[in-house]
């Protein structure tokens, strides 16, 4: 096929997927469409995979004049939109920022650029935006898949006299297109209108419920991001004051001229900071859990946020052995330490996924900012990985909701036994953020190691950060693990899972099964993904990779020991193991038990006292009422030592 | 892998727990005898381990086998691969999801006493996890390695540069070899807790799989140790036994603390140290 074709089908085909689910109103209907638009999105993206990965040389290509011009007015049209947003809401931030946005977008389009720019090529197809186009177009397919299941009972809930699915749908589906432009394109202009289509979708999505505490999340999350787009437009002004262009690819190639650089890229950065919710932007991301889980799923996973992070790892080169990329380094290992010890204290699980998100993204940046190519490597890795927990747990999460009618942890003591299929997949997706040998914690094991092996004066705290926040993070994870793990022997327990909805049980199945694949064959999709994408950036990969497994000069992990010890030792006796009824013994309760399947205890006067068990969540120290000032404040410090940085050397 | 390397497998699998139990038993006739008692026979831990081998399986959670299982296998992995001489950092990360078994086995079954004491094993994993990962990226910056083989490459002793660090390790190895002020979790034989902690719901097969773990970890974490004076390697040696010796008389002369002051010490001392150690080797190689 055409790569002009290939192109035109991941951006428009979903795009016009949402458009089209808007007067669909027939539930049959809908799952049509979105699943056919499922399985072509996803044959396109291992089609483009395919072809990039086969041509070895990135390949750009252009488009008519015309669609640029149509771009441009849509940019105004998007500004004039958040304009209405920011006064019928009364949010004059919002408004003050989007008119600000325009003032600033109407100076660069109108007088600073001449008439009729062509930026040549409007897209760059390379190994990078593949696996970008991959994980947004497999993952968020599966995602909107499982959406089907998760919004009727959604809206039961809600009493609603007219179905508001088409709308959701129409972001949601719309939402994997407009993500495919943004990292295809070449064209500033162009990327910043996929951004700022983002933005938009994101704002949608999260308000979808129409409750106070929705719309207030939507508009945090609507100005937190406008500050980003107003970034994006100065850097667009100073890229083309110094290059004549607006060129992505130009900028990266054109970095050795340093200084004059040094700033727009900064800009850049804040832009990226913004959308993946690094400190002290997290708030947003926090707050977006409100919308209904197929929204933070998609969030979290393939969309938005990973945006951010893909900007930061497309401008990595850029930065190579700069002032800038070593204040990146340090500002997102902050942030990986910074959320993953809020992580700790929360109750609600969906915060703890968001904060962990954010933890993840911040060490994404951090290996930007390291800059080697065993950083590079180690920030896709991660990259894909959580893509793939991230995507599983959340959706694993608002099976739970629905089962449980509550997102708190501590609701979920005993699910291994209540919903077993649904508590299995939650395990295996929490093992594969918290343990080695899955993917995202062998990237963390790289990016340690780039971390030690980097030149950078700088790099003893990033590792010290990077250390601590590891350990955190196995801390919230084991915890929460602890609480699903936790049953009574012998009691039967009410099931919970009466209606496994086919959709959304088998996304969920489809996921873990992906996810396993991919991690006990990480060193080859190290060899054949991971590396040609480094490679294509600039960087000369020493790492090395083979169907075994993936290291560096520095070091080797050999990923399937691990997998095959760890497996049969925790699945062998499950599987092996009989326990016949009179095997089993009541916990120890000081010898004053009532019976092995009652959990409670003879108390005063011998009467019956029921046993609970809670969580570990250690607020007093770790509480976000404690922390929460000192981040921001350190967060925004490092915000502002980035771009004085930047400014000084420019 | 080769012949070499499997006979070398097959020496750790099988020498390393008998090393290990026969340090335990050490362990236990010396607190003994620090405490003014006889003791049992050196060989007690052996005795222990068969008759719990014996016992008629009774559980309050299958699961809890199953994670007392993983523990002993990873722990097992993790000795294997660094008498291999593989990734150090790898190495320490599969101690810690190993670790995190023996926490889970505790949390799989709904009791106070085994939650208590599984919420205190990941405290003290919070404590020394970033320590030991800290000593592999300082032991990386003396040998440009890290794989542990490495470390035998090197020109003279790893302690002369990095006594910082070692320092931190020994802070390290009291809380892995559940010794007193650190045993928040659960204390070892010696002293002859009736409740243990984390161990609380383990029984039997499952906690003689735990023991057997425990002779593994201790080995590996001596040898840990051991790398700091590798070469020759009967300083190394000396240097284990003296850090054993002072793991257990520290113990028996401080009481147990709490988690805030472990995690304080840990972090502050421990984790100081360590990077200081860092920072001061790197400002080394920048100037050279």
């Amino acid at each position: 096929m055409r790569l002009d074709w290939l192109v035109a089908w991941l951006v428009l085909l979903p795009i016009v997927a949402g458009l089209l689910s808007l007067s669909v109103y027939r539930s049959t209907l809908r799952k049509a469409l979105v699943l056919g638009t499922a399985a072509i999105l996803a044959f396109m993206a291992v089609l483009l995979a395919a072809v990039t990965l086969g041509k070895g040389s990135p390949q750009g290509l252009d488009t008519a004049p015309w669609l640029s011009t149509l771009i441009n007015w849509l940019d105004f049209a998007l500004v004039a939109y958040f304009l209405y947003v920011g006064f019928r809401w009364r949010h004059y931030l919002v408004a003050g920022l989007a008119a600000l946005q325009g003032v600033l977008l109407s100076l660069l389009e109108f007088w600073q650029l001449p008439h009729g720019l062509t930026v040549h090529p409007t897209f760059l197809l390379d190994p990078l935006a593949s696996i970008m186009v991959l994980v947004i177009s497999v993952i968020g397919s599966l995602i909107c898949v499982y959406a089907l299941d998760y919004m009727p009972e959604h809206e039961a809930h809600l009493h609603l006299e007219r179905t508001r699915q088409p709308l959701f749908f129409c972001f949601l589906v719309g939402f994997l297109g407009v993500m495919n432009g943004l990292v295809m394109a070449n064209n500033l202009l162009w990327l910043f209108f996929f951004w700022e289509m983002t933005t938009l979708c994101c704002y949608e999505l999260i308000r979808h419920d129409r409750t106070e505490e929705a719309q207030a999340s939507a508009l945090r999350a609507l100005w937190m991001n406008l500050i980003g787009g107003v970034a994006c437009v100065l850097a667009m002004f100073l890229i083309y004051r110094t290059l004549g262009t607006l060129s992505l690819v130009a900028v990266v190639q054109e970095a050795s001229l340093g200084g004059a650089l040094l700033l727009p890229l900064a800009f850049l950065s804040l832009t990226a900071f913004t959308k993946a919710a690094q400190v002290p932007f997290q708030s947003w991301l926090l707050g977006a859990m409100v919308a209904p889980t197929p929204v933070s799923a998609l969030l979290h996973s393939s969309t938005m946020v990973k945006a951010g992070v893909y900007l930061v790892l497309r401008l990595a080169p850029a930065l190579f052995g700069t002032v800038l990329s070593s204040a990146l380094a340090v500002f997102g290992a902050f942030v990986y330490l910074a959320a993953s010890l809020l992580a700790i204290s929360q109750t609600v699980s969906k915060r703890v996924l968001a904060l962990s998100t954010v933890a993840n993204l911040g060490l994404i940046i951090a290996c930007a900012g390291i800059n080697t190519d065993l950083a590079l490597a180690a920030a896709l890795v991660i990259l894909i990985f959580h893509a793939l927990s991230k995507g599983l747990l959340f959706m694993t999460v608002g099976i739970y909701e629905q089962q449980l009618g509550s997102r708190d942890i501590e609701v979920m003591e005993g699910l291994v036994n209540r919903s077993p299929v649904a508590a299995v997949v939650g395990i295996v997706g929490m093992l594969s953020m918290a343990f080695v040998p899955f993917g995202a914690v062998l990237g963390k094991w790289a990016s340690l190691e780039a971390a030690a092996t980097s030149t950078s004066a700088w790099f003893p705290l990033v590792a010290a950060f990077i250390a601590v926040g590891s350990a955190a993070s196995l801390v919230f994870w084991v915890k929460w693990l602890g609480r699903l793990l936790s049953t009574v022997p012998l009691r039967e327990e009410e099931k919970l899972e009466k209606r496994k909805g086919v959709y959304a049980y088998g996304t969920v199945l489809g996921l873990t099964g992906l996810l396993l694949v991919a991690s006990v064959l990480v060193g080859g999709l190290v060899r054949e993904l991971v590396l040609p994408a480094v490679t294509a950036l600039g960087y000369q990969p020493q790492v090395a990779a083979n169907w075994s497994g993936w290291g560096s000069p520095y070091g080797f992990f050999t990923v399937w020991p691990v997998f095959l010890v760890a497996g049969a030792a925790l699945l062998l006796p499950l599987l092996t193991f009989r326990a016949r009824r009179e095997d089993y013994r009541p916990v120890y309760l000081c010898g004053e038990n009532l019976a092995v399947e009652e959990a409670a205890f003879r108390g005063i006067g011998d009467q019956p006292v029921p046993l609970e068990t809670g969580g570990l969540y250690l607020s007093a120290s770790w509480g976000e009422a404690r922390l929460n000032p000192w981040i921001n404040l350190l967060g925004l410090m490092l915000l502002l030592v980035i771009l004085l940085v930047a400014g000084v050397g420019a | 892998m080769n012949g070499t390397n499997g006979l070398l497998v097959l020496a750790v699998l099988i020498g390393v727990p008998l090393l290990g139990g026969f340090l335990r038993g050490v362990d236990r006739k010396l607190t003994a005898r620090l405490q003014g008692r006889i003791g049992p026979p050196i060989w007690q831990p052996f005795y222990d381990f068969l008759k719990l081998m014996g016992k008629k399986t009774l559980i309050s959670s299958r699961a809890t086998l199953a994670w007392a299982c993983g523990y002993l296998a990873l722990t097992l992995l993790a000795t294997v691969l660094f008498f291999l001489g593989q990734d150090l950092l790898a190495v320490v990360l599969i101690l810690g999801f190993g670790g995190a078994c023996l926490a889970l086995g505790a949390y799989s079954v709904r009791s106070p006493y085994a939650h208590l004491g599984a919420n205190r094993e990941l405290l003290q994993m919070f404590a020394y996890e970033p320590v030991l990962l800290l000593t592999a990226v300082a032991i990386f910056l003396k040998t440009g390695s890290f794989q542990v083989a490495s470390v035998f490459r090197q020109e003279g002793a790893l302690i002369h540069s990095l006594w910082p660090t070692f320092l931190a390790v020994l802070a390290a190895l009291t809380i892995k070899m559940r010794k007193s002020p650190f045993d928040i979790a659960a204390s070892e034989h010696a002293h002859q807790e009736l409740v243990r902690g984390v161990y609380t719901e383990y029984s039997g097969k499952s906690l003689a799989l735990i023991e057997l773990a425990h002779w593994y970890e201790l080995v590996l974490l001596l040898g840990l140790v051991f790398l700091f004076w590798a070469r020759p390697w009967w300083a190394g040696l000396l240097l284990a036994v003296f850090s054993f010796f002072l793991e257990i008389l520290i113990d028996n002369i401080l009481a147990r603390l709490r988690w805030r002051t472990m995690l304080y010490f840990t972090w502050v001392e421990g984790m100081g140290l360590a990077l200081a150690n860092i920072v001061y080797l790197n400002l080394i190689r920048g100037l050279l």
